[in-house]
């Protein structure tokens, strides 16, 4: 090998070497992470990005999907302040008006952080933009059932998810059970329920159980006094 | 006959090309990413598969479409094998078409192939096969081809580099034109609102050619919708490859 080669090998395999301390060395010396949930999104106006986007706007929106995921769950764990995730919903749904799980899911996300007015907003703004899927009006009522408590608005949504194609058949009967206002603690453990076996979602299943457990520990604590007496 | 043999020869040397066998690679790794992207997120799994799929069937091709369209006629100038090919009894117009049509068979074995891997993906996620996105690809193919009939006729009379600039430009205002006038009928006066009227009527609207968004979703498109945008995408055709075969005609290769 003439003396250029050897140089030549010898400069690749100390390159070679030198990559991962000098990675670690650069990873020690990088700025903290702020309070460990990352920077804040970048949200840009949907109606400025959908047409510079040239017609990828639907995986844009599937990216800003994969962001809003990331920034709910690095804010569930660390500080519960989810200012950004309305505006994150709402690009997500710009973007693709017709992405019903960011509807579904997102609004989910919101009523979980107690952010009932944006989590009915972006449910009222899927039913706009698609009027003849029942999941929106049916999860709206649900929100207004179950976090709210407003039986009369609960009922309505369910209303117009009972004329609409392909509704579950439970809903006549969540209907017909808050039209004589019993048994509360029951329906709504049929709610979440109905949630975890329509859904094939993991994440969605596994909040429902969690959900069902409550109740039930509630229904235990109501009939144990009785019991008790 | 003659037209096979060029297209036969073109298609050969397309696939012989370096470019190709990296932006395929590309197209299917993009695909391929989504399995990971898929564990990231929770609802809308098979909607990221899909949208990614076809951006990258869409994205890869137009790579193909402008770079690959761009050297057809001026490499062949350039090596000066244009002067054995034209000594043989083959008209110009017969060239133009020839190369036009080995490309387009160039495209049409990458769609497959990336459709091919799409398809089988969400069928793995899904547990069935989503017909529904044959006919956004089909349009995505056809937008491909006027891609590459507007690479041909800039290739006809300027550089490589100045080629692939135009054709670019073909591609983002042919995906803009919609929007463009959309914002003219908003904010602009009587005389822009025109012009940006009469503009989205002439120039190419290539927007016509993504129903990506209605495919994945499965929304009804309008009557007609799919046979009109062939036929208009077959109108642009004509059109591009005629003023290429014009342009070729006069210059002067003696």
């Amino acid at each position: 090998m003439s003396r250029r080669g050897v140089l030549g090998a010898t400069l690749t395999v100390a390159a070679m070497i030198a990559v991962v301390p000098l990675s670690l060395a650069l990873e020690r010396r990088a700025p903290p992470a702020e309070g460990g949930v990352g920077p804040a999104p970048v949200l840009l106006r949907a109606s400025i990005l959908r047409p510079l986007l040239l017609g990828f706007h639907p995986l844009a929106a599937d990216l800003y999907w994969l962001r809003t995921i990331q920034y709910f769950g690095a804010h569930l764990q660390t500080d519960e302040q989810i200012p950004h995730l309305y505006g994150l919903v709402d690009l997500v749904t710009s973007l693709d008006p017709h992405f019903i799980d960011a509807y579904q899911i997102g609004g989910l996300f919101l009523a979980i952080g107690k952010r009932f007015p944006e989590a009915i907003a972006i449910y009222e703004k899927g039913i706009a933009a698609n009027p003849q899927r029942w999941e929106l009006p049916y999860d709206l009522g649900r929100l207004y059932f179950l976090d709210l408590k407003d039986e009369a608005q609960a009922l309505r949504w369910w209303e117009v998810t009972d004329r609409l194609p392909g509704r579950p058949h439970y809903v006549p009967r969540f209907m017909a059970r808050l039209y004589t206002k019993t048994g509360s603690l029951e329906t709504a453990f049929e709610l979440w329920n109905a949630m975890y076996e329509g859904s094939d979602n993991e994440w969605v299943r596994k909040t429902a159980k969690q959900e069902m457990q409550k109740i039930l520990a509630q229904m235990k604590a109501q009939t144990a006094p009785k019991a008790g007496r | 006959m003659r037209i096979v043999a060029i297209a036969f020869m073109a298609f050969t040397e397309a696939v012989r090309d370096r470019i190709l066998y990296s932006l395929l690679a590309f197209a299917l790794a993009m695909i391929g990413s989504s399995i990971v992207l898929v564990r990231l997120s929770v609802g809308g799994e098979a909607k990221i598969v899909k949208d990614l799929g076809l951006g990258a069937i869409s994205l890869v091709g137009v790579l193909i479409a402008v770079f690959i369209g761009v050297g057809l006629v001026s490499r062949e100038i350039d090596r000066r094998t244009i002067y054995t090919i034209m000594a043989r009894p083959i008209c110009r117009a017969e060239f133009i078409l020839g190369k036009f049509c080995g490309l387009g068979l160039t495209l049409l074995v990458n769609v497959a192939v990336m459709t091919v891997g799409l398809l089988s993906l969400a069928w793995l996620l899904e547990g069935r096969w989503s017909p529904e996105l044959l006919p956004a690809v089909l349009l995505a193919y056809v937008e491909l081809l006027l891609l590459t009939a507007a690479a041909i006729l800039f290739s006809a009379f300027t550089t490589p580099t100045l080629s692939a600039i135009f054709t670019l430009s073909v591609f983002v205002i042919g995906r803009l034109i919609g929007d463009l006038r959309a914002f003219a009928e908003q904010f602009g006066g009587a005389g822009l609102r025109a012009l940006a009227t009469g503009l989205s009527y002439v120039f190419p609207n290539l927007a016509r050619f993504n129903i990506s968004e209605a495919s994945v979703h499965a929304l009804p498109l309008g009557t007609g919708y799919i046979p009109l945008a062939l036929l208009y995408g077959g109108a642009y055709l004509i059109l591009f490859l005629a003023a290429a075969m014009a342009i070729f005609a006069r210059q002067d290769l003696k």
